[in-house]
C-alpha cells in the first residue's frame, strides 16, 4: 500500500477529471442515500442486487490502490515474487462460488444475514463464535482503513497540491459522506462506477505498457541481461517466499469478509450461476496495470529509457507521465482513488455492522434502530482511522500489513471448512478464530518491535492461516460429540443443500 | 461417480494432510540443519497448495448422493495446474539472457504466469457455469431449500 509521496500530479487536466469523478461519486452517494431506509439496506443493500452489481462491486472490493500504484512498485522491487498475490485471482473466484457462494446466499434465504460473523453464529448457534469474528473484523478494519486512507490522502495531495493532512481530511470526508449516508448501497453503486473506471484505465495503461516496451517480449529482453533473477518464475524472493503468497492469497480469498457480505445482497441465488465468470473477468483485466506496470518500468530502468526510481511506488506515476497522455494519467489516478474509496466503503460497512450488530448478540443485546447507530458507527471508525493515518505512516505501515492475514486465519477455516463440514464443532471455531487473533497480533507486534523476525518464506499470515486451519480441526475432532448438538436443523438444511 | 459423502470424507483428510504439509515446509526454514530446505519446502508448498484448493473445492462442490463426474474433472484440472506449473518451474533450469522467450516470457515464467495465471480463468468459471443447474443449485433445489428450512424452522418453534 502507498505510504511514500507520489510525484506532483497537479495539472488542469488531471484536477479536472478527479473533480468530475469525485462529483459522480456524490450523485451517486446522494442518490443511495435517498433509498436507504432500513438497516438491511444500509449493510446489505436491501438484499437487491443484480449480477453485474455483484460482479464488479467484488472486484472493486478486493482491488484497493495497492493493485495501481503498491502492487507494480513491489514487482519492480522484488521481480515476479510480487504476482504471486495475484496469480491466485484466476482461480479463486471460482473455488470460492463452490466452497462458499451457494452456501452463504442459501443462509440468507433461511435466516437474516447482515454480516458474514451472522454466518458464523447462526452456523454454531455460538454468540461467541460471532463476537470473535467481530473483533477480528473490527481491528483489521482500523488497520486497513487507516492504510487507505493515508493513500487516499496522498493521491489527494498529488493532484490538488494540498498538504496530506489535507488529502487525508479530504479523502476521508468524501468517503465518510457517502457511506455514513447510504451505506453499502451506496457502495455498490459507487463500486459499479468505480470498478469501471478502474477496468478501463487497466485496459488502456497495459495497451501503452506494449507499445512502449515493445511487447512483452522486448520487455523480458531488456531485462534478462540486466537481472534475470527478477524474471525468474520466482521472483528475486525466491520459491518459498512466492509460494507462501500464493497459499496466503489464495486460500486468505475464502476469508475476505468485505467480498464475502456482498454475496448476501444477491436478489436472485440462482444467479449465482454467471458470477465467477463475470468477477473472474473483471478483475483479471483490472489486474492488467499491476502487472504491465510493475515489468515495463524494470525494463525501461534496465535499457536506459527511464532514470532509476526513487522509490518503487514512483513507478506507476512516473511511468504514466512520461510515457502515456495526460489524459489517461488523470483516468488512471481517478481509477486509484475509486480502488482506494471502494475499498475503504466496504471496510467501514463491515467495521460498522461488526460494531453495531455481531458485538451486542455476542452478549444477548439487540441494539434499537440499527440504521442510525449504524450511521454513527461508520462515522466513528472512519474518524479512528483517519486519526491513526494522521498520527504515524510507521502505525500505519504496521497495522496495514496485517488485515488480509487477519481475516484469512479467523474466517476461512470456520467458514469455508465450517459450512461444508457438519462435524465442525463451535469449540473449533471458537478455538481457530481466537487462534488466527493471537498468533497473528503476537508475531506481527515481535516483528514490528523487532523481537522476533520469521525467516524468509514465512510469513506471519501464513503462519497464522496454518496454526488456525489445524487448531480448527484438532479441537473440532476432540469435541465430535457436540457437533450434532451445534447445529440448528434449518441450517443443516443449507449445508446439505 | 455416485459416492459424494465418500468423496467428501476423502476431501477433508486431504484438506488436513495439505495444510500439515505447508506446516512441514515452514517448519523447514526454521531448521538450519535441514538445509537444502528451499528446495524440499517449494515442493511441499506446491503439493501442500495444489492439495488444498483441489479439496476444498470438493467439499464445496460434491453433494451427497450425486454424481460428480464434471467436478471430478475440474478438481483434478485445478490440482494438476498448480502442482504441475510449480512443478514444473522448480525442476527446470533456471533461465538466462539467451532463453528462448514463449509468449514474451522466460519458459519457467511463462508456464507459471500463464498456465496459473490465466488458463484456468478460461476454464474454470464456465465450468461451474455450465454445471451449475445440474451440481449446484436448481430452481427446485431452491424451492426445496426454502421448504424444507421453513418446516426445520417450525418444528424448532414447536
Amino acid at each position: 500500500m502507498q505510504t511514500a509521496a507520489l510525484p506532483s500530479l497537479t495539472q488542469p487536466v488531471v484536477v479536472g477529471v478527479a473533480l468530475a469523478y469525485f462529483g459522480v461519486v456524490a450523485a451517486i452517494g446522494a442518490w443511495a442515500a435517498r433509498r436507504t431506509r432500513s438497516a438491511s439496506d444500509f449493510f446489505v443493500a436491501g438484499q437487491g442486487i443484480g449480477l453485474w452489481t455483484l460482479a464488479i462491486a467484488s472486484m472493486a472490493a478486493t482491488i484497493s490502490g495497492f493493485a495501481f500504484i503498491g502492487g507494480p512498485g513491489l514487482i519492480y522491487s522484488i521481480g515476479l515474487t510480487a504476482v504471486y498475490i495475484v496469480l491466485p485471482a484466476s482461480i479463486t473466484n471460482t473455488v470460492g462460488a463452490w466452497v462458499l457462494g451457494k452456501r452463504l446466499r442459501l443462509l440468507a434465504e433461511v435466516r437474516t444475514m447482515i454480516t458474514v460473523p451472522d454466518a458464523i453464529g447462526a452456523r454454531y448457534r455460538s454468540p461467541t463464535a460471532q463476537g470473535l469474528a467481530g473483533v477480528a473484523i473490527i481491528i483489521a478494519v482500523i488497520g486497513y482503513t487507516a492504510t487507505n486512507l493515508l493513500a487516499l490522502g496522498l493521491v489527494v495531495k498529488a493532484v490538488f497540491a494540498v498538504d496530506l493532512t489535507t488529502g487525508i481530511l479530504v479523502g476521508t470526508a468524501i468517503t465518510l459522506a457517502y457511506s455514513a449516508s447510504g451505506g453499502i448501497l451506496a457502495g455498490v453503486y459507487t463500486d459499479l462506477f468505480q470498478g469501471a473506471v478502474m477496468a478501463l484505465a487497466s485496459v488502456l495503461v497495459f495497451a501503452y505498457v506494449l507499445m512502449v516496451g515493445g511487447g512483452l517480449g522486448g520487455i523480458s529482453q531488456s531485462i534478462l541481461p540486466a537481472d534475470p533473477t527478477f524474471l525468474s518464475p520466482w521472483g528475486k524472493l525466491g520459491p518459498m517466499a512466492a509460494l507462501s503468497f500464493f497459499f496466503v492469497f489464495g486460500i486468505g480469498s475464502l476469508g475476505q469478509p468485505h467480498v464475502l457480505h456482498k454475496i448476501f445482497m444477491l436478489k436472485d441465488p440462482r444467479r449465482l450461476k454467471w458470477s465467477p465468470l463475470l468477477t473472474t473477468a473483471a478483475l483479471m483485466v483490472t489486474l492488467l496495470l499491476f502487472f504491465g506496470v510493475g515489468i515495463v518500468t524494470k525494463g525501461l530502468v534496465a535499457s536506459g529509457r527511464m532514470t532509476a526510481l526513487a522509490s518503487p511506488d514512483d513507478a506507476t506515476p512516473m511511468f504514466l507521465l512520461q510515457f502515456t497522455p495526460i489524459l489517461l494519467s488523470a483516468i488512471v489516478f481517478a481509477g486509484v482513488a475509486a480502488a482506494i474509496m471502494s475499498t475503504v466503503n466496504s471496510f467501514l460497512s463491515i467495521g460498522a455492522a461488526a460494531l453495531t450488530h455481531d458485538l451486542p448478540r455476542a452478549v444477548g443485546r439487540h441494539l434499537p434502530n440499527e440504521l442510525h447507530i449504524g450511521r454513527i458507527a461508520t462515522t466513528v471508525i472512519a474518524l479512528v482511522a483517519a486519526g491513526v493515518a494522521l498520527a504515524s505512516g510507521t502505525l500505519v505501515a504496521f497495522l496495514g500489513i496485517f488485515g488480509w492475514g487477519l481475516f484469512a486465519s479467523t474466517l476461512v477455516p470456520s467458514l469455508a471448512v465450517g459450512l461444508n463440514w457438519a462435524g465442525a464443532t463451535k469449540a473449533g471455531a471458537v478455538a481457530s478464530i481466537a487462534t488466527g487473533i493471537l498468533v497473528t497480533l503476537v508475531f506481527e507486534t515481535l516483528g514490528y518491535l523487532r523481537v522476533f523476525t520469521l525467516p524468509a518464506g514465512v510469513s506471519v499470515s501464513g503462519l497464522s492461516l496454518v496454526l488456525s486451519f489445524l487448531v480448527f480441526f484438532g479441537v473440532s475432532w476432540l469435541t465430535r460429540e457436540q457437533a450434532p448438538g451445534d447445529l440448528d436443523p434449518d441450517i443443516r438444511v443449507v449445508l446439505n443443500a | 461417480m455416485n459416492d459424494g459423502q465418500g468423496a467428501r470424507r476423502a476431501a477433508l483428510g486431504c484438506s488436513v494432510l495439505s495444510m500439515l504439509l505447508i506446516a512441514l515446509a515452514y517448519g523447514l526454514t526454521l531448521v538450519p540443519a535441514a538445509a537444502p530446505a528451499p528446495a524440499w519446502g517449494g515442493w511441499l508448498m506446491a503439493l501442500g497448495t495444489a492439495g488444498l484448493f483441489a479439496s476444498l473445492t470438493v467439499l464445496g462442490a460434491v453433494r451427497r448422493n450425486r454424481p460428480w463426474r464434471a467436478v471430478a474433472w475440474a478438481v483434478g484440472f485445478i490440482f494438476v495446474v498448480i502442482f504441475g506449473a510449480f512443478g514444473a518451474a522448480l525442476l527446470l533450469a533456471p533461465d538466462d539472457a539467451s532463453s528462448a522467450l514463449v509468449l514474451g516470457l522466460p519458459l519457467r515464467a511463462a508456464i507459471v504466469i500463464y498456465g496459473i495465471g490465466v488458463v484456468p480463468a478460461l476454464v474454470l468459471p464456465l465450468v461451474y457455469a455450465k454445471t451449475f443447474d445440474t451440481l449446484t443449485l436448481s430452481a427446485d433445489d431452491l424451492e426445496q431449500v426454502r421448504a424444507d428450512a421453513r418446516r426445520a424452522q417450525d418444528e424448532m418453534a414447536s
